[in-house]
């Protein structure tokens, strides 16, 4: 992996956003030869927190939801998800509590700030095992 | 001799995540019979939270009519989903279509 790749993006934070982040940040992890695996956790955990802010942030007034990739290190990956709406924890609402616990099964840490948006930072493990 | 409840199957293919939501919903009715359901997800290279929450609503739903409700599931991405998700014992999850009609039959697969 290549120590200072970024990929920074930002849309209409609507129900449709998530997939185009997703497959845009599928070519990122892919040009950083991660193995599939990972590859797909990442966009699993990356989906969940995109999910989150579509579908919480602006129920009202429609804005952005924007994400950060950067590759750390050879072996750490941290990506921010935010918006600048209003934080809903899904794990407060029956039956919606699972995209964060997925998201937390995955990366290997998690911060949530909900000071002014919601920014979901995650850092991941991106080291490809030997052989 | 009894009557073969007919089978109810629902397939669902591609992408799937919460810009999918409504059209998960609509697929994911039961028919007015009383026989076994298996969603053919065999085909669904990727599912959100959003999709596995309405899959435990519909699990839920054919339960309560007394239906045995067993999921196919192709990609590896979407078993690992699950137990992330701490679901990985909430369906009968099954990866070839043989030992889930097995199993709607009511038979050990």
């Amino acid at each position: 992996m290549t120590a200072g790749a970024e990929l920074r993006l930002a849309r209409t934070a609507d129900v449709h956003a998530p997939r185009p982040i997703r497959n845009a940040l599928a070519a990122f992890l892919a040009a950083l030869d991660l193995e599939q695996v990972v590859r797909e956790d990442i966009l699993v955990a990356v989906g969940e927190a995109l999910a989150n802010s579509v579908e919480h942030a602006y129920l009202d007034d429609p804005g952005t939801v924007e994400l950060h990739a950067r590759a750390e290190d050879a072996t750490t990956l941290m990506i921010d998800v935010l918006d600048r709406g209003h934080f809903h924890d899904r794990e407060l609402t029956p039956g919606r509590g699972l995209g964060l616990r997925i998201v937390r099964a995955i990366a290997r840490k998690v911060h949530v700030d909900t000071d002014g948006g919601t920014r979901i930072s995650m850092i991941f493990d991106a080291a490809v095992p030997p052989g | 001799m009894s009557r073969q409840s007919s089978l109810c199957v629902v397939k669902l293919a591609g992408e799937l995540d919460i810009g999918q939501r409504e059209a998960v919903a609509a697929a994911l009715q039961l028919d007015d019979g009383d026989g076994p359901v298996l969603v053919d997800l065999g085909e669904v290279v990727y599912a959100d939270s959003t999709v596995i929450g309405q899959l435990l609503r519909f699990r839920n739903e054919a339960e309560a009519r007394g239906r045995r409700i067993a999921l196919l599931i192709g990609s590896p991405q979407f078993a690992r989903v699950l137990q992330y998700a701490g679901l990985a014992d909430a369906f009968a999850v099954f990866d070839n279509r043989a030992a889930a009609l097995t199993f709607l039959a009511g038979q050990r697969p």
